[in-house]
């Protein structure tokens, strides 16, 4: 791959403006060496890429507000727009590669099969910390930003120089409003209201995270499906009678995870389409058809400009005849 | 693949994986932001580490670690957390002591699931009552509810000592609800009750059912033996009963049972003293809505009663609201029950047939009147004071105030319909009870009943079909139910006025015997109908007519005859009260029939006398009874059915 010398800052910020133009609320680089010496060995980002000069970590916000206002369930569903940050990150390493000849990679956002229960291939969280765009919060370490709130992260690696940016100077949590509560009542809301109480912790007196404590395994028995799979199958070889196993398997709440792993294994669901097959609004609907479309828009603006260039005529024509 | 990993190794190195791993994650301060590589190093262990750094800190294998700490995890696994997420959001906001798991309450005791699975129903039939309307999501407590909201200041009780409005009704089942349910009580427990017709038992009715319990009914005449039956075979938690019934002393009995039986928690009295061990049902009131976390539907079980034994033990039928409270409630226009009707049971509560006419006069929001104990004065004296307008009885209770020229002596205007039923209906007690009453209203109409316990009301006459019907029949069968007769030798289904078996099928009919398969068995055909054991013609009309019990039956030499009709010949005779013909054991000829009689007033009768009087109404002679017993008082049900199985031992 040859290789053109580029302003660091000038890609840096040729960088930001395609991921804001994407969608992302955050931009930031985090320092390389930094990333290095806190990583557990195996976790670095130079254990993935090997050449990596610069880690990008990119936020994009999570629900909106009436989101923030549905129910759980609700919220599970339209809350989490991890995906999204993944898109453009992804958007982003071809970016970087094709528009500069730098190699660049998708940072997956996946577990490590070798290394333990909940262990990252990479911390997201760890980049965009470094990289000032989230600080840790007494809410399971999840990272808030002053501006954007709680965001989804995502991060590209690349053998392209950009320079770094330095953590956050300040941590927006705890909130004044949740140190008055603290003090009155010994609980941060987050630690109060979570139902697995699975949050505890202090603040100190200069008003500043003192602890924070995390009981990983009960959040995530309540809200990691993934960890629920094996106990659905467990459950299923402890029941007692054919009822409680046929639960185990198929009550509502499990069958939300089959229907998930369906998805996520390509299989068929829920439509052999014999009547959309049959349908003639489906079968007429030419503009559903993006090739067509592209065809129609391309025909329109011919036609727009064929008609402007007439008027345009018309007007010289008419001049003339003035 | 064994990893090297052992249940010990496990037992050891399970706290410490745990603590080590992410699963419990600590940090101090905010060494990530400020770059603080030092402390970050320093506090690695407590933000969690990977199985490889676990294994090189406490000398493991990576591989055994990962063993262990998914075993380990396992061990503090908690089912069902994710349901916690459906209680969340929505504008609701987490608070623990509102939290409860939706599982959790439909968690059923052992013993309440051993009664749900005896509640066995046809699949087609189900389909066919819920489509048809016979079956829908209806509760005792809803009906009392509807009416408590609805028509709060109606009349829903009298009783000797008051009356309650339907609003001051549902307050106290409220109350007595709350207390029941402090005592852990929960959907699907056995509550037993031995009370009379009071208002108490009317509040433990209402009160058990509210949150999904299970009433059942002990007859006041029963004692130590048949109690402890009851209470063993139902697996009762708690019993509620009087301090004393006349020289039995119920608390005291209760509480031995008690010790004796692991399942009977709780023996509750009515009354205000209670020895030590039992509560005081008035102590158990409680004000507020009752928090009922998993309140009974239609399809819930909600009766536990007992057949009366007149053949073998009693055998426990459940019956569900669907069954019971739909029949009563279909029964409502039958008998054009109303809200200005005031209904009177002779029959008491621990039967169904009194249970029965309670829910039809609750069905139409109706008052009830309480007769805690029938006695012939009492009854007439009640009937005259309330203005009954509605009675349901026995042919004994109306025997009983023929005898003593009650009707003529009390106020019976108010009665417009009086139905009949607990034992097949002599023809001149109905009669004579009509005539009686239609000189003081002449709108006044009777009916009859036919139903057992198994079968709530299954036929009735209407309040608008034939006058004279209700003196041979016990009408058509009820809404949602079916009746046939059938051959006893090979089944067939039998025309009309032909005797043979009664069976029964419909949407009022128990469905199936609690812990008693045999006898499930034997009472039902393939295609779901009950098989009554009793002997039966239908008229033209569809009418039933009972003609007696198949274990009734005489077979004298090999010719088999019914006594029914003969034993209601002899109960016409001026001298006898009360006549029931059982089988003796003759070497001979098989089987011949003896005769108990009770007789009226300082009579006397011999056997040649009877035979005399069964001559001249022309019965032939096999059918005459070869000997006769004298005896002071008849062996009866709690609803007046002559046990002939006590006559027998008698022989």
């Amino acid at each position: 791959m040859k290789r053109e010398k580029f302003d660091p800052h000038f890609v840096k910020e040729e960088c930001e403006k395609y991921v804001k133009k994407k969608g992302g609320l955050a931009f930031g680089i985090a320092n390389l060496e930094s990333l290095e010496q806190i990583a557990p060995q195996g976790h670095n980002p130079t254990a993935m890429l090997p050449k990596v000069k610069t880690v990008i970590s990119i936020g994009v916000g999570g629900g909106t507000q009436g989101s923030w206002s549905a129910d759980a369930k609700t919220l599970a569903y339209i809350g989490d727009t991890e995906t999204m940050a993944y898109r453009i990150a992804y958007g982003l390493a071809f970016f970087i590669e094709s528009r500069f000849g730098y190699r660049a990679i998708f940072v997956p956002p996946d577990m490590d099969p070798e290394k333990g229960a909940r262990v990252p291939m990479q911390s997201l969280k760890l980049h965009a910390e470094v990289a000032g765009i989230g600080a840790r919060s007494m809410a399971g370490d999840i990272l808030l930003h002053p501006e954007f709130g709680m965001m989804y992260y995502a991060s590209v690696f690349t053998e392209l120089e950009m320079p770094p940016d330095q953590p956050m100077a300040e941590n927006p949590c705890p909130h004044p409003s949740c140190v008055t509560l603290y003090k009155r009542t010994g609980q941060t809301p987050c630690q109060k209201f979570c139902p697995v109480e699975c949050l505890s912790g202090s603040i100190d007196e200069n008003d500043q995270i003192e602890e924070m404590k995390y009981d990983s395994h009960a959040c995530a028995e309540m809200s990691q499906q993934y960890e629920a799979i094996p106990s659905v199958l467990l459950d299923t070889l402890d029941a007692k009678n054919p009822i409680e196993r046929g639960m185990a398997l198929h009550g509502p709440e499990n069958q939300v995870l089959w229907y998930k792993l369906s998805i996520g294994a390509g299989e068929l669901l829920s439509l052999c389409y014999e009547c959309m097959r049959v349908c003639p609004i489906t079968q007429t609907a030419l503009m559903a058809n993006p090739v067509a479309r592209g065809a129609g828009m391309r025909q329109k603006i011919v036609e727009a400009e064929a008609a402007a260039r007439t008027e345009h005529n018309i007007e010289h024509e008419s001049d003339k005849i003035k | 693949m064994s990893y090297g990993v052992t249940q010990e190794m496990i037992d050891t190195f399970g706290d410490i994986v745990f603590k080590l791993s992410l699963n419990k994650q600590i940090r101090r301060g905010d060494p990530v932001r400020n770059l603080d590589f030092e402390s970050i190093a320093a506090s690695r262990s407590e933000t969690g580490l990977t199985d490889e750094e676990i294994a090189k800190k406490i000398g493991l294998l990576p591989e055994q670690v990962s063993v262990v700490r998914v075993f380990t995890e396992r061990k503090h696994h908690k089912i069902d957390q994710h349901r916690r997420l459906y209680h969340l959001g929505g504008g609701k906001r987490w608070r623990k002591d509102n939290y409860k798991n939706p599982l959790e309450r439909l968690k059923f005791r052992e013993d309440a699931m051993l009664l749900r699975e005896a509640i066995k129903f046809k699949p087609e039939l189900v389909t066919k009552y819920i489509e048809k309307g016979f079956w829908v999501d209806e509760t005792l407590n809803s009906h009392l509810k509807h009416y408590a909201v609805n028509s709060p200041e109606s009349l829903a009780i009298i009783h000797p000592d008051g009356e309650l409005t339907y609003k001051e009704l549902d307050e106290q089942v409220e109350q007595l609800t709350n207390g029941l349910l402090g005592l852990g009580l929960t959907k699907g427990d056995v509550v037993s009750v031995q009370l009379p017709n009071t208002i108490e038992f009317i509040l433990c009715y209402f009160a058990i059912t509210a949150f999904g319990g299970i009433m059942q009914t002990i007859h006041m005449s029963y004692r130590d033996t048949d109690i402890e039956f009851l209470l063993s075979h139902s697996r009762s938690r708690a019993i509620i009963c009087l301090p004393k019934f006349k020289d039995f002393p119920t608390q005291d009995v209760m509480l031995r049972l008690k010790n004796k039986l692991n399942t009977l928690e709780y023996v509750i009295s009515t009354g205000t003293e209670a020895t030590d061990g039992v509560l005081i049902l008035q102590n158990l009131k409680f004000p507020g809505t009752p928090q009922i976390e998993n309140p009974p539907v239609g399809s819930d079980p909600f009766l536990l009663l007992y057949t009366s034994g007149t053949t073998s033990n009693p055998k426990g039928v459940p019956l569900t609201y669907q069954n019971m409270i739909g029949n009563a409630r279909l029964s409502v226009p039958e008998f054009n029950m109303c809200s200005e009707d005031r209904n009177i049971s002779a029959a008491p509560f621990t039967h169904l047939y009194g249970l029965y006419n309670f829910h039809v006069a609750l069905c139409a929001g109706a008052t009830n009147i309480l007769l805690p104990v029938f006695t012939p004065d009492g009854l007439a004296e009640t009937i005259e004071r309330t203005k009954s307008t509605t009675i349901f009885l026995g042919p004994p209770h109306a025997a009983s105030m023929l005898d003593l020229n009650l009707i003529e002596k009390y106020n019976f205007s108010s009665i417009r319909f009086s139905m009949f039923s607990g034992s097949a209906c002599p023809k001149h007690i109905l009669t004579a009870y009509r005539e009686k009453i239609l000189i003081q209203n002449r709108n006044t109409r009777i009916g009859q009943l036919w139903g057992m316990t198994e079968t709530a009301g299954a036929t009735f006459c209407r309040d608008s079909g034939p006058i004279d019907l209700p003196l041979t029949s016990a009408g058509p069968a009820a809404p949602g139910n079916e009746v046939r007769v059938v051959s006893r030798d090979d089944g067939t289904v039998l025309s009309s006025n032909i005797e043979g078996e009664l069976q029964v099928r419909g949407s009022s009919v128990f469905p199936g015997y609690f812990d008693n398969p045999e006898a499930n068995k034997a009472s039902f055909t393939k295609d779901g109908w009950f098989k009554t054991g009793d002997l039966a013609m239908l008229d033209q009309d569809k009418n039933l007519i009972l003609t007696g019990r198949i274990k009734d039956i005489i077979s004298r030499g090999g010719v088999k005859f019914n006594p029914a009709d003969i034993e209601e010949l002899i109960m016409s005779h001026p001298s006898i009260n009360q006549a029931a013909i059982v089988p003796m054991p003759d070497k001979v000829l098989g089987e011949r029939a003896c005769c108990f009689v009770t007789v009226t007033q300082s009579q006397n009768i011999t056997l040649k006398e009877i035979c005399v009087f069964l001559d001249s109404k022309r019965i032939s002679k096999n059918k005459w009874p070869e000997r006769l017993k004298i005896i002071k008082e008849m062996p009866l049900t709690p609803t007046k059915k002559i046990i002939k199985n006590k006559l027998l031992e008698k022989l």
